[in-house]
């Protein structure tokens, strides 16, 4: 079997890959170990409605509910309130991630694109250290595939990088490990994604509430690993939903365990592989959402690889229009909230407290990150002393 | 006897895959579905231990 392009993994990294390289006329191949794309769910389900800027989805079955905004709980339960009236309506999506990881196959399958399903990376196919594809394993049998590019689209637990030479492996400090139940049976009077933070709740995380339905809701938690214990993150969301009066009389209707990296991005190429989405760690360090970065970095990752097969250049070089274009495209909002988060995790529950006591009434101009940062510069000159090398990146920096 | 290496139990994990991207001994990897430790590289470093959401991961002495 011979391609241009092999994609590992059909999660929205690859299968936007996967469509804008087919889209430019390359000869695409999806392998995914799942037997179905986008199942089992692991995921929270909250994105941004930037995503309706880039038009990838058709329909509307991928969406369960519009949100008006979200809401931040500090440890002693004072209320951070953005909203979509002072956000100027950019507010979000809760997604079916199973039907929306399936519409953005779809997508790439009308584009051209092949997918072979219960099919497994075992290793790069390599000629004396030149990556030519790779090597699978379906049900029994093992093969190799050939293609001019590699894309590492395997997400969170990513081996494509390693293989090509590419340190992928995360330190506990940067990766959240997580648990979500959806429940039914909660009451969701209005559509805000609820987040909950403090030392008791959720150590160096928060735990989230995101509607799916009027008596439906993601109810999930991440802690991040390096103040881990095991089964932590399940015990503090059993916990949490306990004495959450909304929540307790809740029952569940789906259980998941998660892993979301909140790293610096990696590097994302060399001769011959590319990686996209969780593989290449492009995740908001602060919030842990990955799907923005999915979409917008996939689409360049696409494009990037029609530009190489028509000019027969596989070579880093050629291939680092992708890493150009993505850092221009978000990396900059990923080095600053990695900072930010390493700063926030500093922070005690009287700080969280008095930070969000001095925001309660603040009237946010956009629901971002960014300016929630800003906020907080702006409110507390005495903190710039510590957020000092993230003002300067902050001042650069679009959203 | 050595060092407890971890052990996954199969009836547990939910394939989240933490554990595999925090192993410093690339000793895991996913096998069916779940998470498997290839003991020969493992360390008894009980880090992917602490790190499974529902603890699903323990030390077990050989
Ligand atoms: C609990 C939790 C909640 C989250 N909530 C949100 C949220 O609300 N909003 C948000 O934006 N983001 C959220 N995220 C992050 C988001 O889920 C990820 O960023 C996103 O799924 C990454 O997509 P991906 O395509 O890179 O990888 P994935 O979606 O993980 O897809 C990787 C695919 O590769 C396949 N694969 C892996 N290895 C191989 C192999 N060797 N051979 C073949 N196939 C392979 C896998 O089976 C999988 O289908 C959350 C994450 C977690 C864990
Ligand atoms: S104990 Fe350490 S070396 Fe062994 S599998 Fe777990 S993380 Fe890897
Ligand atoms: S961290 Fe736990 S649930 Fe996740 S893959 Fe590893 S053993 Fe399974």
């Amino acid at each position: 079997m011979k391609y241009d392009v092999v994609v590992v993994g059909s999660g929205p990294a690859g299968s936007v890959t996967a469509r804008f390289a087919a889209e430019s006329g390359a000869k695409v191949l999806i392998i995914e170990r799942r037997q179905e794309v986008g199942v089992p769910v692991l995921c929270g389900e909250g994105v941004s409605r930037k995503i309706d800027e880039w038009n990838m989805l058709e329909g509307k079955r991928w969406i369960a509910g519009s949100m008006d905004g979200a809401r931040i709980y500090s440890p002693d339960g004072t209320m951070v309130k953005l909203s979509a009236d002072m956000a100027g309506n950019e507010t979000g999506y809760v997604v079916y991630r199973d039907i929306f990881d399936q519409e953005l196959a779809r997508q790439a399958v009308k584009a051209g694109a092949k997918i072979m399903m219960n099919t497994t990376s075992t290793d790069l196919l390599k000629d004396n250290d030149k990556i030519k594809g790779v090597r699978a394993k379906q049900f029994d049998e093992e093969f190799e595939i050939e293609a001019d590019i590699v894309v590492g689209a395997d997400g969170v637990e990513s081996k494509v990088g390693q293989w090509g030479g590419i340190e992928t492996r995360l330190e506990p400090k940067d990766l959240e490990t997580c648990a979500q139940y959806t429940l039914t049976n909660v009451e969701c009077k209005d559509a805000y994604c609820d987040f909950y933070l403090g030392k008791e709740i959720a150590p160096g995380g928060y735990a989230w509430v995101f509607p799916k339905g009027k008596d439906v809701a993601n109810v999930g938690i991440g802690v991040l690993a390096s103040l881990s214990e095991s089964g932590m993150a399940k015990k503090l969301l059993d916990k949490f939903i306990a004495n959450n009066p909304r929540l307790k009389n809740g029952e569940p209707i789906r259980f998941l365990a998660g892993a979301a990296p909140v790293a610096s991005p990696v590097e994302t190429v060399r001769d011959n592989l590319l990686l996209v989405g969780d593989a290449a760690r492009h995740v908001d360090p602060i919030t842990g959402g990955g799907l923005t970065c999915c979409l917008e970095g996939g689409k360049i990752a696409g494009e990037t690889i029609g530009m190489a097969i028509e000019i027969q250049q596989f070579d880093q070089e050629t291939l680092s229009v992708y890493e150009k274009n993505w850092k221009e495209a978000f990396g900059k909002k990923l080095k600053r909230n990695y900072l930010v988060k390493e700063i926030l995790l500093d922070f005690d529950d009287k700080t969280f407290n008095m930070l969000a006591d001095s925001l309660k009434d603040y009237k946010f101009e956009e629901l971002s990150t960014l300016s929630l940062i800003k906020a907080l510069v702006l409110k507390h000159p005495t903190l710039l002393m510590k957020l000092r090398p993230l003002v300067k990146i902050s001042s650069e920096t679009k959203e | 006897m050595g060092k407890p290496k971890a052990k996954v139990d199969k009836k547990i994990c939910l394939a989240c895959g933490g554990c595999i991207s925090v192993c410093p001994q690339d000793a895991l990897l996913m096998c069916g579905g779940r998470a498997y430790v290839h003991e020969e590289n493992c360390i008894s470093c009980a880090i992917c231990i602490r790190t499974c959401p529902v603890g699903a991961i323990s030390g077990e002495a050989y």
